[in-house]
């Protein structure tokens, strides 16, 4: 049948594609199925609904939609490339003799992974449900926790090849419409031939894509970006990805955690200022080593000098040459730690932990300091773990930059770097708000975490349309 | 000046950026302007020049540094919507605010590099035991050179988030000298020859001007009553932090001038005070303080390339910071090192005089373009009213 070949004729391997005559009411028809794609209960469910039907009197596809397969999810179409695109999304296409449409029914099928609490965002209290791979799937679980009519998914697909499925996520009532139209604008325009995961999105969503800084929320749990959402953001929904993307960041996104608004405020605040210190910490303390021991040992309090002379004395490297090299060993141990497998992984830990380390400082080779510095720096960094990357970069160089130029080199560089940051803006939006600009009624979710009855309005900090979230 | 070099932070109703500075980001930059640099080597000079009395030769400037801030918030308030450039050329004409710029383009680069100078000699001579400027200005470059390439927003962005940082330094240093038993005892002024405190003023004029770079402020802030109150009352806090801390060093060394050189400040003066057991945190409190005087440097750098843009008519803003960078570079380590050259920069009295001059300049034109300009704009808006 000629409208069966049409499509056949489009794979390089038709035998991949199935097609079956069959009559379809008083007229005779070919159902295409992709084998692999389809749920062979649909297929045979459609194929009983048209057997059945077989008596009437049914000629167009209009009539076999309306009477036939009046329980399924149908569309008809005339364009090719959209019909061979639902048959490889796993859609059933059914033709009639003589008229040049498909009867698209929908019959996709996917194996997925079942929900399940996602690695990178455990929680002790709070939900545990993650995102998946599916969709669908990732849709509805949006859609569960926010019940409303103003929920806006608009979806599309991004690649030539690959055609993606996107949605994008927000509410028509409180995002503000200039964004979504920018995100919308900017997604339209992203002409690749496939994108595979939604990471593929983040440098066409990003202002600045070879920033250090990531300019875009990431996560992976529905409640998470359902409560984002509520804030006037946009997410944005990749299929064949667990991670769902948000627009646009605030830098404070990086020291907020799920988990923080299931706690009691108070302790919430406390864990969030420690996440403060610990970037702090991460970042400067090697640098800082490096610039009082170099340049300035004269601040160090006399007695903790005196202790630091005699660890380091005898040492072959110079301090700033010692702590890159600590440094440097730490980053290979970790990155050699989540490349192996697991098995072999604690055995990696161990040996390049005790035994590397231990037999490092008693050759002599490094002094004892540095490592402890290095520790607490490494520890430290994971204390804001969507900031690793960025803290692991800028702490090498800030130790650079304190061994050659001391303070005066450390100070420039993270007023440079202060700067930087400063200058991003995205989506109307402030990267380093509502800090810089001070924004004084969004701290209540940025330094401190306020009791939730608090957030009487949404972050001045983000554009949004409807500022009042209770009352 | 380009659209997108406008400061703002605030949004309208379709939830963009108003391109206007906020009130608060330019309290916090009056802050740090009247903070900054009078701290670090101008009172060796006064204290060598005035003794114990020094600190009133100070206030004596601070007093015209605050005249100039009040003279630049009313320009601001005059002209809320002009910039200073535009409303200059409405004023005088094109070809002379271009000669005007020309003139205020090499005062802020004259007083970028006296800024540029005292912070790198605070750090030779106290932070560091070897110190070589000639590399060292290279790393204050870029960080110069990174602020021209960006917009005055993000400066004003920098400077909310430091202040804090600022304000924890001078709070221990305030700390460290009323707990620690430091000695008030000379710091009443002795008052012996008043008529030379107007000469000693002149003669280190090129200490004032801190606030003519706010010029870029104009036509581009947000200015109620209510801010520039706020920020009147900022520059005042900032300048009396700044007498305060002259008045303990003035007490410590007025009676011993002749003791004094480029180590003498209040972190040294304070260190006596506390002593080595916790580290040198008065020097830690004053490296806090000393990016006060980074940001007064990367403002007057900033200034100094938007009006080279103006002038040269282009808006390649790499290029021009590239290009002041160099002369920076050339100032710095050929002619500031030289002792004599610095010397003539610093306490000459026609420098001076210029400087002065320029202090004064500024804001009264900014002030009278302002007013002209208010002026006309009432007349016109009469006429089209009918």
């Amino acid at each position: 049948m000629k409208e069966a070949e049409r499509i056949l004729e489009r794979f390089e391997t038709p035998e991949s594609v199935v097609s079956r005559e069959i009559k379809c009411g008083a007229v005779r028809g070919a159902l295409i199925v992709h084998p692999d794609l389809s749920e062979g209960e649909t297929v045979r469910a459609v194929m009983f609904a048209l057997e059945r039907d077989g008596s009437r009197s049914l000629k167009t596809l209009e009539e076999l939609e309306r009477y036939a397969l009046f329980e399924c999810e149908t569309s008809i179409s005339e364009n090719i490339d959209e019909c061979i695109e639902n048959l490889l999304s796993g859609d059933v296409l059914l033709c009639v003799e003589g008229d040049e449409r498909y009867l698209v029914v929908n019959a996709r099928s996917y194996t997925t992974r079942s929900i399940m609490e996602p690695p990178t965002e455990t929680v002790m209290r709070g939900p545990r449900e993650g995102f998946i791979e599916d969709l669908k799937t990732n849709l509805s679980l949006l859609e569960r926790r926010l019940k409303s009519p103003d929920f806006a998914v608009v979806k599309t697909t991004v690649g030539r090849r690959t055609k993606t499925g996107v949605a994008i996520c927000y509410i028509a009532s409180v995002a503000e419409p200039s964004v979504v139209k920018k995100i919308k604008k900017r997604i339209e325009k992203i002409d690749v031939d496939g994108i595979v995961d939604s990471h593929y999105l983040v440098p066409y969503l990003e202002e600045n894509p070879l920033s250090l800084f990531s300019q875009v929320g990431l996560s992976e749990k529905p409640d998470v970006v359902a409560a984002k959402l509520l804030e006037g953001r946009v997410a944005l929904i990749v299929d064949g990805s667990p991670i769902v993307v948000t627009v646009p960041f605030l830098m404070i996104e990086d020291f907020q955690a799920g988990e923080d608004y299931y706690q009691r405020s108070t302790f919430a605040t406390f864990v969030r200022l420690l996440r403060y210190l610990g970037l702090m910490l991460a970042a400067l303390l090697p640098a800082l080593y490096v610039a009082l021991q170099n340049f300035h040992y004269t601040l160090i309090p006399v007695r903790f000098m005196i202790t630091l002379m005699a660890a380091v004395k005898g040492l072959p490297l110079s301090p700033l040459a010692e702590t890159l090299f600590v440094l440097l060993l730490f980053e290979i141990i970790r990155e050699a730690s989540v490349r192996m497998p697991r098995a072999v992984g604690m055995a990696m830990s161990i040996v390049g932990a005790l035994v590397l380390g231990e037999t490092a400082v008693n050759a002599g080779l490094i002094s004892s300091p540095a490592v402890m510095v290095t520790a607490l720096s490494s520890i430290a960094l994971f204390t804001v773990p969507n900031l690793i990357g960025t803290t692991s970069v800028l702490r090498i160089l800030y130790t650079v930059a304190g061994g050659l130029c001391g303070l005066f080199g450390l100070i420039l560089s993270v007023l440079f770097t202060l700067h930087y940051v400063c200058s991003m803006n995205a989506y109307d939006t402030p990267y380093l708000a509502p800090f810089a600009p001070l924004v004084y009624s969004d701290f209540k979710d940025a330094i401190e975490r306020a009791p939730l009855q608090s957030f009487k309005k949404r972050p001045k900090s983000l554009p949004n349309i409807n500022p009042t979230r209770m009352g | 000046m380009p659209e997108n070099e406008q400061i703002a932070d605030k949004r309208d109703g379709g939830g963009k950026i108003k391109k206007q500075s906020s009130g608060r980001q330019l309290v916090v930059t009056v802050f740090l302007l009247a903070l900054a640099t009078k701290m670090f080597l101008l009172p060796i000079f006064l204290i060598r020049a005035a003794g114990r009395d020094g600190y009133i030769v100070l206030a004596i400037g601070a007093g015209i540094d605050l005249l100039s801030l009040g003279a630049m918030l009313a320009a601001m308030f005059m002209s809320k919507d002009t910039d200073f450039f535009t409303m200059l050329e409405s004023v005088i004409g094109k070809i002379a605010t271009k000669i005007v710029i020309v003139l205020f383009t090499l005062f802020l680069f004259f007083k970028m590099n006296i800024a540029a100078n005292e912070t790198l000699t605070f750090y030779s001579d106290n932070v560091f035991a070897e110190f070589d400027s000639a590399i060292m200005v290279i790393v204050l470059l870029i960080f110069l050179a990174a602020v021209a390439n960006h917009t005055l927003r993000a400066l004003c962005r920098l400077n909310e988030l430091l202040v804090p940082l600022v304000v924890v330094g001078i709070g221990i240093l305030i700390a460290i000298t009323a707990v620690t038993g430091f000695d008030f005892g000379n710091i009443m002024p002795t008052m012996r020859k008043p008529s030379e405190f107007g000469d000693a003023v002149t003669r280190h004029g090129s200490w004032l001007g801190d606030f003519t770079p706010l010029a870029l402020f104009i036509g581009r802030t947000d200015l109620k009553k209510r801010t520039a109150v706020a920020a009147s009352v900022s520059g005042v806090i900032g300048t009396s932090v700044v007498l305060f801390f002259s008045m303990v060093m003035c007490a410590a060394f007025g009676n011993l001038p002749t003791y004094v050189d480029s180590t003498t400040n209040i972190s040294n003066i304070l260190q006596f005070s506390v002593g080595n057991v916790y580290g040198r945190i008065d020097l830690f409190s004053s490296i806090l303080w000393s990016v006060a005087a980074f940001v007064e440097t990367a403002l007057f750098f900033y200034a100094t390339c938007r009006c080279v843009a103006y002038v040269i008519g282009r808006n390649s803003h790499f290029g021009i910071a590239l290009g002041v960078c160099a002369a920076t570079y050339f100032t710095q380590v050929f002619a500031m090192s030289d002792p004599t050259i610095f010397s003539l920069l610093m306490s000459n009295r026609w420098t001076s005089a210029i400087s002065l001059a320029f202090t004064v300049a500024v804001p009264s034109a900014a002030v009278l373009c302002g007013a002209i300009s208010a002026r006309r704009g009432q007349k016109t808006a009469v006429k089209d009213n009918g």
